[in-house]
């Protein structure tokens, strides 16, 4: 049913939120595979589910019904705690208004995923640096966010997703508060982590420019997915050797 | 855990306004407990050190029977020994002096009038040794060496009753130790007026040998020890004990603190009244400061949304909101230790006198104590306030459902 390299596996989930007297249904018996190290992109117009698709994948939100696996796992089964450490562990997030904690420098707002883990100073001295370099932010480690653009507050909003090793990165609009520069910019640069670490990314917007050097574009309308396309019809296979090339 | 530190004291000082004005509400609290709490202590202080020098001295020595039975006839249950005593207690460390007393009643009458009184009979130099002497309204003190007239002195209310003045005469009248009537004529040379009008209408002093001739007797009722300093009350009060143990006839000691009823009530009073004022901060801290944690958590619920969708966990969200309001309350308590003595030092300094307390005509100086334990008991309150305030926000913020945390604006 669900073979072990799907790293996400949505199956028929449906998701209504009660209003008054109805409910709105925001995804109506969506079914999705990714594999691991794909770079997925939903689009659709605005209401068509893409948030809620996304929450439900990274395990801050329910489905109605339907089953959520990830790595196999039906989410669905796991307590509480067991799905705050399953996010922690496996899902980095990206938010479409970066969400850095004020307080913290840069390089400790990248230090907080690895704190939560209870990754050694040392280890996380490094490895926030490792991250910071990888987005090409080394030297604003000690800034802190009200002193960096919006392109450099989300490029380090992505390096604290990637800072903790997931298996996955959720990015919901990530680009919606960048211009499009900075938006080409970002995509671009998520698309190298993804070639470069293997990291698997689901990304959402509705800015048609941004899906240009997207593989795979999944398609919603009404809570449900209009259409799943491959690129060129390029195979999962063929993805990968183009990053390589 | 340092990094978890940081990040609560920087959200400490996020939002600088509203800090600034939690610290100012917090350390008001303290401060105002400080002044109040530090004015009662001098008061209380005041009226101990003037209890014990209008007479009270800082340590009595009884005889044990004193406090078993009534006495038959007077000094019944007096100290024969006492010269003996009054030796061995005087040769100790602190001890200032001690000085014996009598008190008897009878009748006092200038031939015109009458009135009873309740009389003390005491050596006027050892008195004065210690630095108690009585408030002499007209006249003066008794004399060292009675030879010639008795002198006495004599309450406001007596010679107002009796209509006398100093220099005047007058015959005393009492039982003696065998139960015989007997009087002596006294002249006398000043009148007390001791701030209490039922002490006042009643009193009478005159010198040990002329009471003991009076009364027919060597003994005396009590003997009244004076220290150095009151602190060391206790200390020395240990030594006497086993002291006095040695004597032909059991003792027992009295402190200050036992027989000064009257600061105990006054004490006890200002001690409600205190915390009360206490209470009323307690609550008003909590309250306020429940109002502005909730308002923090409120304008941070997409920060807590990303710390919670991160994985941190729910406890963690509990604990930094407890640790941040409990820095603002330690920041707060300090703030208030600070300004309420320096506040206190500048009261300390301008001299401020208060209108003269009922029962007296003299300003009372308006001076706040330094007390150590008052700054940790007013800390404590508000830092135990603020947090007990952020246990609610802290536990809703941690409640918060996810998906919805972040869509807030
Ligand atoms: N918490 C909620 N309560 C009620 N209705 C909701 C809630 N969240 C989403 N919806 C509804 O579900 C539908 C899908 O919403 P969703 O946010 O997933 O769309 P979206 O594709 O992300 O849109 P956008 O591009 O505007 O972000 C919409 O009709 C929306 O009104
Ligand atoms: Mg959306």
């Amino acid at each position: 049913m669900h073979p072990s390299d799907d790293l996400v596996h949505v199956d028929a989930v449906t998701r209504k939120f009660p209003l008054d007297h109805s409910a709105v249904t925001a995804l109506d018996h969506t079914s999705l595979r990714v594999a691991a190290g794909e770079f997925l992109a939903i689009a659709g117009p605005s209401g068509s589910g893409k948030s809620t698709l996304l929450n439900l994948i990274g395990c801050i939100d329910k489905p109605t019904s339907g089953r959520i696996f990830i790595d196999g796992v039906d989410t669905s089964q796991l307590s509480p705690a067991r799905t705050t450490a399953l996010r922690r562990e496996r899902i980095g997030f990206v938010f479409q208004t970066f969400n850095l904690i004020p307080v913290f420098t840069a390089a400790e707002n990248v230090e907080f995923p690895l704190l939560i883990q209870g990754v050694n100073a040392s280890d996380r001295r490094t490895r926030v640096t490792e991250a910071l370099e990888s987005v090409g932010l080394a030297g604003r480690a000690h800034h802190r966010p009200d002193l960096l653009s919006g392109g450099e507050r989300q490029r380090v909003a992505v390096a604290r997703a990637i800072v903790g090793r997931p298996a996955l990165v959720l990015a919901d609009e990530p680009t919606a508060n960048l211009d499009t520069r900075n938006a080409t910019q970002l995509i671009e640069l998520m698309r190298d982590l993804n070639c470069r670490l293997g990291l698997t990314f689901i990304f959402s917007t509705h800015d048609q420019r941004l899906l240009e050097h997207t593989p795979r574009i999944v398609r919603l309308t009404d809570g449900q997915v209009e259409s799943d396309s491959h690129s060129q019809g390029e195979s999962h296979g063929q993805v990968l050797a183009a990053c390589v090339s | 855990m340092g990094k978890f530190l940081l990040l609560a004291f920087r959200n400490v000082f996020r939002n600088r306004r509203r800090t600034v004005m939690t610290l100012m509400m917090v350390g008001g609290g303290v401060a105002g407990l400080l002044l109040v709490g530090g004015f009662f202590a001098f008061m209380f202080r005041g009226l101990r050190e003037s209890t014990i020098r209008n007479g009270l001295g800082h340590i009595q020595i009884f005889t044990a029977e004193h406090f078993q039975r009534d006495e038959v006839h007077v000094l019944d249950t007096g100290i024969s020994d006492w010269r003996h005593v009054a030796a061995s207690v005087r040769s100790g460390d602190h001890v200032r002096g001690v000085a014996p007393r009598i008190d008897f009643y009878g009748m006092l009458s200038n031939g015109v009038k009458s009135s009873v009184f309740m009389g003390s009979a005491v050596e006027p130099d050892s008195e004065r040794a210690m630095g108690f002497s009585p408030r002499i309204a007209s006249g003066r003190d008794l004399g060292s060496n009675s030879n010639g007239e008795v002198e006495a002195l004599i309450g406001t209310g007596v010679a107002k009753s009796m209509s006398v003045k100093v220099g005047d005469g007058l015959t005393i009248l009492a039982v003696t130790a065998d139960g015989a009537l007997n009087g002596i004529d006294v002249q006398i040379v000043g009148i007390v007026n001791t701030g209490f009008k039922d002490l006042d209408d009643r009193y009478l002093r005159i010198t040990l040998p002329s009471a003991q001739r009076l009364l027919q007797t060597d003994r005396v009722t009590n003997l009244v020890v004076g220290l150095d300093d009151t602190e060391n009350t206790d200390s020395v009060a240990a030594i006497l004990i086993p002291e006095l143990r040695g004597q032909s006839q059991p003792m027992v000691i009295r402190k200050w603190i036992d027989l000064a009823a009257y600061y105990q009530q006054v004490r006890t009073l200002f001690s409600g009244i205190f915390l009360f004022l206490g209470i009323i901060v307690f609550f008003m801290v909590l309250m306020a400061s429940v109002n502005t944690l909730l308002m923090a958590m409120f304008e941070r619920t997409r920060e807590i949304g990303t710390m919670l969708a991160m994985g941190t966990p729910r406890m963690w969200i509990v604990a930094l909101f407890m640790v941040e309001a409990t820095l603002t309350g330690l920041f707060g308590a300090a703030v208030g230790v600070l300004g309420g003595n320096l506040l206190g030092v500048a009261l300390n300094i301008s001299g401020l006198h208060l209108p003269p307390p009922p029962g007296s005509d003299v300003p009372m100086a308006f001076k706040v104590l330094h007390v150590p334990g008052l700054m940790i008991g007013a800390s404590l309150l508000v830092v135990i306030s603020l947090a007990l305030a952020s246990i609610l926000p802290a536990i809703r913020a941690s409640r918060l459902q996810i998906a919805e945390a972040l869509a807030h604006v």
